[in-house]
């Protein structure tokens, strides 16, 4: 699945694949990052996306396929020679070196002299906001302000890609939001073409150019967070990013017809779908309450805060629905269900 | 490619090196106990026999000594073990002040050479009548043995998680069927490295031995001494493989725990 | 609980100690009063509070002593330095690869700790004798190899071969316990494999390097086994000349001034220990 635009992408991928300890980890990978573009890989454990940025790191080598930075085929060059920067998923702060220390290592690798080595340091330090403890040491500054010494770390060597394994991940939720939208802030200003891999589909949708959701080994889908949401390629990434209510069953214009029989109306018209491998998909936002559509009672409210989830039986299917908080439906009760949207899936892909 | 094949070629030299400078002499040593005599330089003995073991083995003295060892070793580790510890617990589990200070303590009465130490001892020795006795000997022994048993195991103990504990706790057990359900099973292959180290460590004791239990208590090494002076080279063979048997039977057992680190940890003050 | 072993050490090794150092320097009532009975040259003082350093001004102004003294801490600090290295080398191979050759390398190693010493020391000597293993291949090649038997370079071999297996899993154990991560960031921002052992991993296994040097150094300052069998009459180790002092020639004041002087010696390389202890402790926070 590639989408390619001009000679020299940021990062490309093509036909890469992975074999550890016997099994296939990634099998015939193809990815292409525009310069400047942040592409999140999105998948659960085991999909293949840490071994994937490994590949473009360098600390694994592909089986098979190439991988070019800026155009350049770098398959074969080991990580200290890859214009390439990670910011680790513990952040992999040197203990014994304060934050200056760590985050000057690279340039004085690079024997940059000692004056330049404190500008791009301090200049670097200013742009995460830890300027105050230029001279500390990394067991005596928080989490999120050791994520922050990473990433200066890795933006300071000017890389041509850089690279996030699960940055937000030791974070606690209410710094997530910040600390995400401060990375991408970072990234757009300096306009780095960068690779983060996550399994928070929250973190890709919030920060990502595209995201290109994975599943064993393979890359499933590769867009923009909108259009993933509401076009997914296949059923895994229907379920993978948001949540979807699903059927088996068929769609016709302006009725989705569940496995069971039941007939609910539609708002948009659809593509129509039919075959016996075709499964109906709703979002729970746009599963409408209302005053006419198909009988169903209300199971459970739970509060979510400005919305509520009502988990509904609609004949022999349970569906959820989301409605605002302020006058949900009390348990027990008899409602008409309509579907705002739906799509389908025939085997397994996207039907538009 | 080229690059792979240096690095085969010196690893291999460099396994061959160290195999020589380790094993050479304990094969050569060994080679010595089969041998009727060996004529220089010939790279193999002249002949082969088994005569110098039957020697061994009829000699009562020898024996004597190897089970004069063996006795003193069993006793040093069990009267070890009763002393050290309950101290390898607290040392481990509970923060007094001055406990470091204790612990270096500890191992910093090691650092005075023995020699010196043992004439000082056989003075007090002499005082509480204690010379040629079979309790002066396994105290000096037990002294040799009090670094392994305190500070192995007490690493031991500080590395059992508390949530462990605490979830025994939490399911209905008393503090001792803690100790002995979770905490103690936990600690035992720290616990068995200081006992096979005090093992050895009671086998391998020498000098203080000498001074204190001859000409009464004669053991292995104080008989070695004498071998390697009095005997053949071949009888000083023969007796080395037979009494190099424990040591490698007994760390074969715990190699596993030696290697994953018990006795590296044991030894970082906490 | 913590009582016994304290107990036991302080009435039969610190105590001991401390009546030996004041035998040498002079006090020889109570419990000094039997070897005082059979010495030689010895210097004594009539009050408790009085002392005299003659005995050492013995031991100092002898030569032989001089020499044993320069022998023991030539040979203490080769043995230390070449364990330590031989140490790293083995942890670096076995930290980077992984493979057959470097678990053999390391299973090697620790080898010596099955032997005793006693069996190791005579081993030792007769592999370098004159009618030795290294003499008997060097022959067979044509060659005609030096006897280092009763030399002190035999006396530093099995020093290095009894001293290897703790230094080497002391300095395994901290190589390995660099993360894994750490490593990788460093070859990320452009470091060589030699820049990473010099900023990361040596750095950062350092505590258990001064570990395994010091308890090495402590080890060979105070030998004994070893250097009586593999090495010469003179010069020889303090362990074996202090020995000798007091068992031959009768002077066992002059023979606690050596001990002395070692555990002066000994407890320098032990602050080491302390101040590595602590530093490790200070960097985890935990001071």
């Amino acid at each position: 699945m590639t989408s390619d635009s001009g000679d020299h992408a940021g990062l490309r991928l093509r036909g890469v694949g992975k074999e550890l300890g016997g099994r296939s980890i990634v099998a015939d990978l193809d990815l292409t990052v525009a310069r400047g573009e942040l592409v999140c890989l999105l998948g659960p454990s085991g999909c293949g996306k840490t071994t994937t940025l490994r590949m473009i790191a360098g600390f694994l080598v592909p089986d098979t396929g190439v991988v070019e930075i800026d155009g350049v085929d770098v398959t074969g060059v080991r990580p200290e020679r890859r214009p390439t920067a990670m910011v680790f998923q513990n952040y992999a702060l040197w203990p014994h070196m304060s934050v200056f220390d760590n985050v000057a290592f690279g340039l004085k690798v690079r024997k940059v002299a000692k004056a330049e080595i404190a500008e791009r340091v301090e200049e670097m330090l200013e742009l995460v906001n830890l300027s105050h403890h230029i001279r500390s040491r990394p067991g005596r500054i928080s989490g999120g302000e050791q994520q922050r010494v990473a990433l200066a770390r890795a933006l300071v060597q000017r890389p041509a890609v850089l690279l996030l394994d699960e940055p937000l991940s030791n974070l606690d939720a209410k710094l997530r939001v910040r600390v995400r939208e401060d990375i991408r802030e970072i990234q757009q200003r300096l306009g780095i073409t960068t690779v983060v891999v996550t399994h928070d589909q929250d973190e890709a949708l919030s920060m990502a150019d595209r995201i290109a959701v994975m599943n064993d080994g393979r890359i499933e889908q590769v867009s923009s967070p909108t259009e993933l949401y509401r076009w997914p390629a296949t059923r895994f990434v229907g379920s993978f990013v948001g949540v979807l209510n699903t059927w088996s069953g068929t769609l016709e214009p302006d009725v989705a017809v569940l496995g069971d029989g039941t007939r609910v109306p539609l708002d948009t018209p659809a593509a129509s779908a039919a075959g016996s491998d075709t499964e109906i998909g709703v979002r729970p936002e746009d599963v409408v309450l209302g005053r006419n559509g198909a009988a169903a009672d209300v199971a459970r409210v739970v509060p979510r805060g400005h919305f509520a989830e009502v988990v509904l039986t609609l004949g022999e299917s349970t569906v959820r629905a989301y409605v605002s908080g302020e006058a949900p439906p009390a348990p027990g009760e008899r409602v008409c269900v309509r579907f705002r949207r739906a799509i389908a899936h025939a085997d397994g892909r996207l039907v538009r | 490619m080229a690059v792979r094949w240096v690095r085969s070629a010196l690893g291999a030299v460099a396994v061959l090196a160290l195999a020589t400078f380790v094993l050479g002499p304990l094969l050569w040593l060994a080679a010595h106990a089969f041998a009727t005599s060996w004529t220089f330089p010939n790279l193999l003995p002249d002949g082969w026999t088994l005569h110098w073991w039957e020697e061994v083995f009829a000699d009562a003295q020898l024996f004597s000594s190897v089970r004069l060892s063996l006795a003193f070793a069993l006793t040093t580790i069990v009267v070890s073990s009763v002393l050290c510890l309950p101290a390898a617990y607290a040392f481990g589990r509970f923060d007094f002040p001055g406990r470091r200070t204790l612990l270096i303590g500890l191992f910093a009465t090691n650092a005075f050479p023995k020699t010196g130490l043992f004439v000082s001892l056989a003075a007090l020795f002499y005082a509480f009548d204690l010379m040629t006795t079979f309790t002066g000997v396994v105290i000096v022994h037990v002294l040799g043995t009090v670094v392994f048993m305190t500070w192995i195991p007490a690493a031991a103990f500080a590395a059992v998680p508390r949530s462990l504990e605490e979830a025994a706790r939490d399911a209905g057990a008393g503090p001792a069927r803690v100790f002995r359900s979770v905490t103690l099973p936990m600690a035992l292959p720290g616990i068995l490295v200081a006992v096979i180290m005090s093992f050895l460590a009671s086998f391998d004791e020498a000098q203080g031995t000498y001074l204190v239990g001859a000409p009464v208590f004669y053991t292995m090494p104080t008989e070695m001494y004498s071998l390697v002076l009095n005997y053949p080279r071949q009888v000083a063979a023969v007796f080395s493989i037979l009494l190099s048997i424990p040591s490698v039977a007994l760390l074969l057992l715990v190699r596993r725990h030696i290697m994953g680190g018990q006795l590296a940890e044991g030894f970082q003050i906490r | 609980m913590a009582a016994p072993p304290l107990l036991l050490v302080t009435v039969f090794v610190a105590f001991p100690i401390v009546v030996a150092v004041a035998y040498s320097l002079g006090h020889v009532g109570g419990l000094n009063a039997t070897i005082a009975s059979i010495a030689r040259e010895q210097h004594t003082v009539d009050a408790w509070w009085q002392q005299t350093f003659a005995a050492y001004g013995d031991v100092f102004a002898d030569e032989r002593f001089l020499r044993d003294l320069g022998t023991t801490v030539l040979v203490t600090l080769v043995t230390t330095v070449a364990v330590v290295l031989l140490a790293w080398v083995i942890a670096l191979y076995l930290r980077m690869s992984d493979s057959i050759p470097a678990k053999v390398l390391s299973a090697l190693a620790v080898v010596p700790m099955f032997i005793p010493v006693v069996i190791a020391s005579w081993a030792i000597l007769t592999f370098y004798a004159g009618d030795g293993f290294v003499r008997t291949i060097v022959q067979a090649f044509g060659g005609d190899a030096p006897t280092l038997g009763y030399t002190v370079v035999c006396i530093t071999i099995g020093m290095v071969w009894t001293q290897l297996p703790f230094a080497t899993l002391m300095i395994v154990s901290g190589v390995q316990g660099v993360p894994q991560p750490l490593i990788e960031a460093a070859a990320d921002a452009g470091a060589s494999f030699g820049r990473i052992v010099r900023s990361v991993i040596a750095p950062m296994a350092l505590v258990p390097t001064v570990i395994a040097a010091t308890f090495t150094a402590i080890g060979t300052l105070g030998a004994f086994t070893v250097p009586y069998f593999t090495g010469p009459n003179a010069p020889t180790m303090l362990g074996v000349e202090m020995a000798g002092y007091f068992t031959s020639f009768n002077l066992p004041q002059q023979a606690i001034v050596m001990a002395v002087v070692v555990f002066v010696i000994a407890a320098g390389f032990g602050a080491l220990y302390v101040w590595a202890n602590f530093r490790q402790a200070q960097d985890a926070g935990r001071v």
